[in-house]
């Protein structure tokens, strides 16, 4: 009795939360490069030819919205690009903001400037080697799941929406 | 392989001509220009994408494909207005329609991966100096064509139709020199502005 009603009143990944998840047989070439594409946004600086690394999150954005309405599959993968672009956008852009005040206003290069730089780029090693399995792997027509930022896309994703819930229903005031 | 059409009208509107000569940089140029900077913009890092994307699978991603179809289609609807080819305000947006300018390109399931590396690397040798040569002397007698044309329009109210179509010819050809360096066609462009 207790399991249930705590089943009841919890989200579970189970099937009849969630929406089905599509096989690679199921989905088109066209939404596997769609889904391929969301990950490369990551170059989207150098295809700009602008150096700031905020271009990069600004890119993911726009595709994730061009895109969310394409399929499933499409939307999870754009929202798992954008979300793991997060951090390291973040990262980069306080690297940025503090190297150009050591460029031009003269601030001291200390040790710790040094020692964020090696963070700031062993943490875009990572990010880019993940955006690329991710990429390749959603050019194959699989699902590929980041660590935490893979689990919160596939639940905004493939979260069950029921048409009851968003449903307006009008109240008479409170007494 | 490319669609490239701008129709050749019978009667052309002295008045929009005027209006467009005057005024075609304050309510033409400037409003489709900026958003043509952004659009283009897009264009680019998509065009840098669709790179790598051929490279390592032969394939042009599709929706980008269209993308930058679509972008060729919108910036030849404003050049067709610049040029005085055609009439009417352009439309805005990626699918907008208009009955004057059409444009398409064959979308092509297969991109040589070889001739990608070709031409990035040997691109300028083969492709741009030979033809940017010739369109440089075409681009010269295109502009002195649009000079005359304006005159002939403004007092006849006709556009010469081979001028017209030398001048459309100069537009197709650069594109299909676009199209063959952003590697979206193997096809290599002919010497030519003809269809």
């Amino acid at each position: 009795m207790f399991i249930l009603h705590f089943q009841e009143n919890h989200n579970f990944m189970t099937e009849e939360n969630y929406n089905p998840i599509p096989q690679p047989d199921e989905i088109d070439i066209r939404e596997k490069e769609d889904a391929m594409g969301a990950y490369l946004m990551m170059f989207a600086a150098l295809g700009a030819g602008l150096p700031l690394p905020i271009l990069n999150l600004v890119a993911a954005i726009i595709y994730y919205y061009i895109n969310k309405g394409k399929s499933l599959f499409v939307r999870f993968h754009s929202l798992q690009s954008l979300l793991s672009q997060l951090p390291t956008s973040i990262l980069n852009a306080i690297a940025v903001f503090w190297g150009a005040r050591i460029v031009f206003f003269d601030y001291a290069f200390t040790d710790v400037f040094k020692g964020y730089l090696w963070l700031v780029g062993i943490a875009n090693l990572i990010y880019i080697i993940f955006s690329i399995i991710g990429a390749v792997k959603a050019r194959k027509g699989q699902m590929y799941y980041f660590l935490f930022f893979g689990r919160v896309s596939y639940q905004s994703v493939f979260k069950r929406r029921e048409a009851d819930s968003l449903k307006v229903v009008n109240q008479p005031p409170k007494m | 392989m490319l669609t490239f059409e701008i129709k050749h009208q019978d009667r052309y509107s002295r008045g929009e001509l005027l209006l467009r000569t005057f005024f075609g940089w304050l309510y033409i140029v400037i409003p489709h220009m900026f958003l043509l900077f952004f659009m283009s913009l897009w264009g680019a890092i998509l065009s840098f994408i669709s790179f790598w994307v051929v490279l390592f699978t032969g394939r042009y991603p599709q929706s980008f494909f269209e993308y930058q179809v679509k972008l060729i289609h919108w910036n030849t609807r404003l050049s067709a207005r610049m040029f005085n080819l055609s009439d009417d305000y352009p439309p805005f947006g990626l699918d907008a329609k208009d009955e004057y300018v059409n444009v398409d390109v064959q979308y092509p399931e297969r991109i040589s991966r070889g001739l990608v590396l070709l031409r990035l690397f040997f691109g300028v040798i083969y492709v741009l100096i030979p033809h940017l040569f010739i369109l440089f002397f075409r681009i010269i007698w295109t502009q002195i064509l649009v000079f005359i044309a304006w005159w002939v329009v403004l007092i006849t109210g006709e556009f010469p139709k081979s001028w017209h179509e030398f001048i459309v010819g100069t537009l197709r050809w650069q594109t299909r020199v676009n199209l063959y360096m952003s590697y979206m066609t193997d096809v290599y462009p002919p010497f030519s502005g003809k269809p």
